[in-house]
């Protein structure tokens, strides 16, 4: 290893003091952490930095060490004794050796060591004004021994950790970890060889003897302290405010004064605390550089073993080892431990030497180690009833971790555009001032106005989705800036979310939600258990001197469903009155019973389930129980209202129960109750008289009373009745389009209502003869063919026709080869309503050869429907021109004509039209049918329009027979140019064909 | 014409030719344009205090008359009465004397109207009654109110007699040249509940299905009925919770398929009267009456149905036990 030139060693130097600041920051921040969760509190493992490194390969235990460093001059045991000789002594060795030393190694090493002395001293201050510092006594608890144990093993050089205390030869102790783990520690003798201990101490003399060396960096040192000393007693101050004589007629509420400002005195579920911290740590190689990370690794790596440890302690450790490959005790990287694992004393001054230059390069390693410093889900989302302390525990855990709290809830605007700039504001920009805390954004009540509160989760997902886009290039850059220097991450990200969300609501299911739910990590809050939550209220009773008893504090916990909130406001109002709390007039006193809401699903649980043991344990008899259920009932189902969709779900599910009931009495008693509700649930609609509902709440009790298990059952959502309501209004739509379609004569017979009912059975029959045979048209015979006439006109008369149902269903295509994919099936759906489920209609289905022949005629009919109605509306206007210009006999006599015109005209375009038909069908060589049918067919056709078509033009026809021998030429021949003109018919077929297609002109049709 | 057509309200069971019987009226007091009618789409825009409704509905046009359905709009139904009455007004038709003459307004299904628009209408039938006369239909005159009832003329018109069915079908046999067997057009008239309507459609659907008619061809029953009916014996085989729950499924897909529940009701009383055993049919009678009043009191079908047969299937396993021991 090279010895790196002065220049990068002032960098180093400059640096490393940047880290120390770093370190007390985070230290000031840090104190009030749980004596059950002290990783947290080891940024202290920083000054390791200066002692010999020396972790065991086998298990290191960089924590321990810091804090047996600190804690060692307290208290002291003959060990310590010795270690303190010891430091005092190579202290002198150190000012002997120095000048022999190499002048940039020593630069190197001095403002650590410093600093640990720093350190050192300053907690023996605290232990003197202990009021001022007992965070240090919080975050490590009494456990001198172990500590002087480590004293003796870091003095020795030759610990030896493990985990089984056969590993260890000689005399062992057990130490448990600050993490609960238990390691068996090697005791050696006080005496050692002679040799060893004097190499040791020149060595250890090596960095002592710098210990006075810069005055400005004791100058700075000093300053942080008191800094941190000020930033402490500030984040205190709440605790601190709030004497135990605090008098009664106090202005503040107890819920604001005794909130939890530190993150031990969080009520919440500790498992829940942990994985919100984590979380929040999770972030902080993003939001506070590359300084700290290592820390927080080394936390995480606590918080994870902490978590997941109890039940796998083998993975555990695992985890353990290899996150703390990364952390901050063996910062002088991977190869450097397993060159310390010769344990070899020689090697130590190149080692340290090496450790030093090795330096930069861990970072970098750090940092690709661990992906780019967020956390997987950038969005937390804290849901649970009210009153658990969701938004206390995340304002706790972020001030915790360092962050403002900038909190966003639902009495601010939240109207979108505000919202988003306000987000923008704190997820995106860096405080320009240095020192400022980042922030953290808190979105209390996020489900809380749907409308609004969509905006703000619409905006935090488009933040999320543009972080994904760029998550690819991200990296590269992300990359590029830690490896260079750290000041230079923050200006390479700039729109994207950088600052942690946590998103609090009452109903993780809440609609809005729904998005946000599968980006966000879900933490779902679980009521603390009583005693923790009757713990908390008795140190609050006793702060301010109101007397209770543990019970009546447990009865209204119980009462409360463990929200702190509204025990402690109970407290404190009983608290004015001057009252007591009584365990029997809990519910009787003016406490305020929550008015909670609880999910429908809930709530048909409750009826169909019977509630065991616990409640009737206070009620003797049976009458009480009784009313006290009915009672519980009654506030369960009036609180969640939505009536209707209650008794539907019982609808819906009281038959599947299994209750005893061999005469179905039950049941009837129950659909019983269900028909009073119907009828009561309409007339109130129908009413407005809403008082009337307290009315429904009993008719579910009555049939709770009757059907209630013990068991469970598995409930369904009421799915069956609006299903019904949805199919049941397709079908009358579809039913009233094609009501519309029939032509107005035919359609007012038929009512909507009773369609169904009686027409629709005999119709399906008529469209479908069995007596047609599936043959070509022109085998058919004569009565055949009328009877396929018939079938045409009363098919188009009442505008139904075959389509192509591309899905195969097999009640059609009963009579056809398989093949055939496609079928068709009447157009408008008709015969959908007789599909009922489980019957089997003896409808017969025409061959798919007549389906095809009947859609061919049924177009056809239409095509020529259409012009004739055409034609005779032009002739009915003339009608009526010359009725109006003309008087009563005169309109008789024209009216006579123009009948007659239209006569004669139907009957010269039957040729016409016949020709046409031939032409058109001639050319279409898709046509099953021969020209020749076609022919026929035609001229039936153009005589049947006389039944088909609207019965006032029928009535012209026969009048005019008397009337037409003196028809007006003239007008008939302006009839017949005027349709001259448009001499051809043709329609249009869609789709294709596999015939030979050749280019054909139209004047060959008409020759 | 003379102008003293009272307003008219014709009631009877469906089947029974009220519509036909209407227009019969209309064509005789207006001559063949009545039967000019058009189909039109109306869309009325009505200011209802605060705010506007929309209210689109159809109806059937001719020179002099309009017909329409106002329970389609469903509770905004006053409304499109007042409305359609006071355009009505507006734009009287002048007869070819130089007479003001008036229109008139056929209202089918009066008896599904709500109330409040039945009130509005008494007022609105008087107001107007230069310009317009009403003919109300319906299946029921006992939910007409007793004001509306009383300012009109109360036609009831009798589903006819099997007698007439028969007549009826016989000529038509004749229009179309038809060979009837004996016997055969009495027996689809007995099938047809009394409803012309019904026993014409069944006569053709006879004759679709086979000519000549034989005297024993089968009349193809309805398929709802059918379906009544295998409901009813699945009641009959099994009286539990477990049944009723496939009852129930079965009644849904009635209902679905837009059968008024109070129909499905009658078939089903129907069709469990035919096996029931005398003593309990009166019973039996008496719960179907019961809930039909109160199906037609409250909303939601399917509960008044399945109480129903809940309280057939609990009497009559009752009555099992009791006499089978």
């Amino acid at each position: 290893m090279d010895i790196p030139d002065l220049e990068e060693l002032e960098w180093l130097e400059s640096h490393t003091l940047d880290e120390q600041f770093d370190d007390d920051f985070e230290l000031e921040i840090e104190p009030p952490s749980p004596p059950s969760s002290p990783e947290p509190n080891n940024p202290p493992t920083r000054p390791t930095l200066s002692l010999p490194p020396k972790p065991s390969p086998i298990n290191p235990h960089p924590q321990i060490n810091s804090i047996a460093k600190k804690r060692a001059r307290s208290n002291l045991p003959d060990s310590t004794l010795f270690d303190a000789d010891n430091n005092s002594d190579p202290d002198k060795h150190g000012k002997r050796i120095r000048t022999e030393e190499d002048e940039s190694q020593n630069k190197k090493w001095a403002p650590p060591e410093i600093s640990l002395n720093e350190k050192v001293g300053s907690v023996e201050n605290s232990g003197r004004r202990d009021d001022d510092d007992d965070e240090w006594l919080r975050c490590s608890p009494p456990r001198d021994v172990e500590v002087e144990m480590e004293v003796v093993e870091r003095e020795r050089e030759e610990r030896i950790l493990s985990r089984y205390a056969t590993e260890i030869e000689g005399d062992c102790v057990p130490v448990t970890g600050l993490d609960g783990e238990r390691v068996y520690a090697k005791i050696c003798s006080a005496v050692m060889d002679a040799e060893e201990r004097r190499n040791k101490l020149s060595v250890r003399g090596e960095f002592n003897g710098l210990l006075r060396e810069p005055a400005r960096v004791l100058m700075q040192k000093f300053e942080q302290e008191e800094f941190t000393k000020a930033l402490q007693a500030s984040v205190e101050g709440p605790t601190e405010v709030v004497p135990p004589k605090a008098p009664v007629t106090h202005q503040q509420l107890w819920v604001d004064k005794y909130a939890p400002s530190s993150f031990t005195e969080l009520l919440s579920d500790e498992q829940t605390n942990r994985e919100v911290l984590l979380w929040l740590k999770q972030w902080d190689s993003c939001v506070f550089g590359s300084d700290i990370k290592s820390t927080t690794e080394d936390v995480l790596s606590a918080l994870r073993r902490h978590s997941s440890g109890s039940q796998h302690p083998k993975q555990s450790t695992k985890s353990y080892s290899g996150t703390n490959r990364g952390t901050r005790s063996n910062y002088f990287g991977s190869n450097r431990e397993t060159r310390f694992s010769r344990d070899n004393l020689r090697a130590h001054n190149e080692l340290d030497k090496g450790s030093n230059i090795s330096h930069v390069t861990p970072e970098i390693w750090d940092k690709r180690q661990k992906g780019f410093g967020h956390p997987e889900q950038k969005i937390l989302l804290l849901c649970g009833p009210p009153g658990l302390g969701k938004t206390t525990l995340a304002h706790v855990a972020a001030r915790h971790c360092g962050y403002r709290v900038v909190e966003i809830n639902a009495s601010d605007d939240r109207s979108s555009s505000v919202i988003e700039a306000k987000i923008l504001d704190v997820v995106q920009m860096n405080s320009v001032i240095s020192d400022s805390k980042p922030k953290c954004l808190v979105i209390d009540e996020i489900d809380g106005a749907l409308g609004d509160g969509k905006g703000a989760v619409e905006i935090i997902l488009k933040l999320i989705s543009a972080e994904k886009k760029s998550d690819a290039g991200k990296e590269n850059v992300a990359q590029d800036a830690h490896s260079g220097r750290k000041s230079s991450h923050k200006k390479q990200r700039n729109s994207l979310l950088l600052r942690p969300v946590i998103c609090i609501c009452n109903d993780l299911y809440a609609p809005a939600l729904r998005p946000l739910r599968q980006v966000a990590k879900v933490h779902i809050f679980v009521q603390p258990t009583v005693s923790r939550v009757v713990n908390r209220l008795k140190y609050i009773c006793n702060k301010e001197g109101v007397k209770t008893s543990s019970i009546a504090l447990t009865a209204l916990a119980e009462y409360t469903e463990c929200d702190i909130r509204s025990c402690l406001n109970t407290l404190q109002f009983l608290n004015k009155k001057k009252e007591i709390l009584n365990v029997l007039e809990i519910s009787s006193q003016v406490v305020g019973r929550k008015d909670v809401s609880k999910s429908a699903f809930d709530v048909w649980k409750e009826i169909f389930q019977k509630r065991k043991g616990k409640r009737d344990r206070n009620s003797n008899n049976s009458g009480s129980s009784m009313s006290k259920d009915f009672e519980y009932l009654y506030s369960v189902i009036s609180n969640r209202g939505d009536y209707d969709l209650i008794f539907d779900g019982i609808h819906e599910n009281i038959l599947q129960l299994h209750y005893v009931d061999p005469m179905m009495q039950k049941t009837v008693q129950c659909l019983d109750n269900l028909v009073v509700s119907d009828i009561t649930h309409r007339y109130i609609m129908r009413t407005q008289q809403m008082s009337l509902l307290a009315y429904q709440p009993p008719l579910a009790i009555v049939m709770h009373s009757l059907i209630a298990q013990l068991e469970k059952k598995d409930i369904e959502w009421p799915k069956s009745f609006h299903r019904h309501r949805t199919v049941l209004a397709e079908r009358m739509d579809m039913f009233h389009a094609w009501h519309n379609r029939i032509s107005p004569y035919i359609s007012r017979h038929l009512s909507t209502k009773s369609f169904v009912e009686d027409s629709i059975s005999p119709m399906l029959h008529i469209l479908s003869p069995p007596t047609l045979r599936p043959v070509a048209l022109h085998l058919l015979s004569n009565s055949e063919k009328s009877y396929l006439g018939q079938l045409v006109n009363i098919m188009v008369s009442y505008a139904i026709t075959y389509k192509n149902i591309k899905f195969d269903r097999s009640g059609i295509s009963r009579h056809e080869d398989a093949l055939d994919a496609s079928t068709l099936s009447l157009d408008p759906p008709i015969s959908e309503f007789i599909h009922l489920k489980g019957y089997n209609s003896c409808h017969f289905d025409l061959a798919l050869a007549v389906k095809q022949v009947l859609v061919h005629e049924v177009e056809k009919q239409k095509i020529l429907l259409g012009s004739i109605s055409k034609s005779t509306h032009l002739h009915v206007k003339e009608n009526h021109g010359l009725e109006k210009n003309t008087g009563n006999g005169v309109s008789s006599k024209s009216s006579y004509i123009n009948k007659s015109s239209a006569e004669t005209k139907m009957k010269e375009r039957s040729p016409i039209i016949e020709q046409s038909g031939l032409s058109v069908s001639s050319s279409s060589s898709v046509a099953e049918s021969g020209g020749g049918a076609i022919q026929v067919k035609s001229v039936q056709k153009t005589k049947k329009p006389s039944g088909g078509v609207t019965s006032f033009f029928d009535r012209f026809r026969k009048v005019s027979h008397e009337g037409s021998r003196n028809t007006n030429n003239v007008v008939q021949r302006g009839g017949t140019v005027q349709r001259d003109s448009h001499p051809l018919l043709f329609k249009f077929n869609e789709g294709f064909t596999n015939a030979v297609k050749r280019p054909v002109r139209v004047r060959e049709f008409l020759l | 014409m003379e102008q003293d057509c009272p307003h008219l309200l014709f009631y009877g069971p469906s089947g029974s030719g009220k519509k036909t019987l209407i227009m019969a009226l209309l064509r005789q007091m207006f001559g063949a344009s009545a039967d000019k009618v058009k189909v039109e789409n109306k869309n009325w825009k009505v200011d209802a205090g605060t705010r506007t409704i929309d209210i689109e509905l159809t109806t059937l046009s001719s020179t002099h008359h309009v017909e329409l359905n106002p329970s389609d709009a469903g509770f905004q139904d006053r409304y499109v009465v007042q409305e359609i009455i006071k355009e009505m007004a507006k734009n009287r038709p002048i007869d070819t004397k130089g007479k003001k003459g008036f229109k008139v307004l056929v209202l089918n299904e009066v008896d599904k109207l709500s109330r409040e628009a039945q009130h509005s209408l008494r007022r609105t039938m008087e107001k107007y009654s230069a310009s317009c006369r009403l003919i109300l239909c319906c299946n029921s005159s006992s939910k007409v109110t007793e004001a509306v009832r009383s300012r009109c003329l109360n036609m009831r018109i009798n589903a006819p007699t099997e007698g007439e069915i028969v007549n009826v079908l016989e000529f038509i046999g004749k229009k179309e040249g038809l060979q009837l067997p004996s016997g055969f057009s009495g027996r689809i008239a007995q099938q047809s509940n009394r409803s012309l309507r019904r026993a014409i459609l069944s006569f053709e659907t006879c004759r679709v299905q086979q000519y000549p008619f034989t005297s024993n061809q089968a009349i193809s029953p309805m398929d709802w009925e059918e379906y009544v009916s295998e409901i009813a014996s699945s009641i009959f085989k099994e009286q539990s919770p477990k049944r009723l729950f496939e009852v129930r499924g079965k009644l849904y897909e009635l209902l679905i398929n837009c059968i008024p529940p109070e129909i499905i009701l009658k078939r089903l009383l129907y069709e469990l009267l035919k096996k029931l055993d005398s003593e309990l049919k009166h019973e039996i009678s008496h719960w179907a009456a019961y809930y039909e009043h109160r199906l037609r009191l409250g909303q939601k079908a399917i509960f008044h149905l399945e109480a129903f047969v809940a309280k057939f299937m609990s009497i009559y396993k009752g009555f099992l036990i009791e006499t089978f021991g």
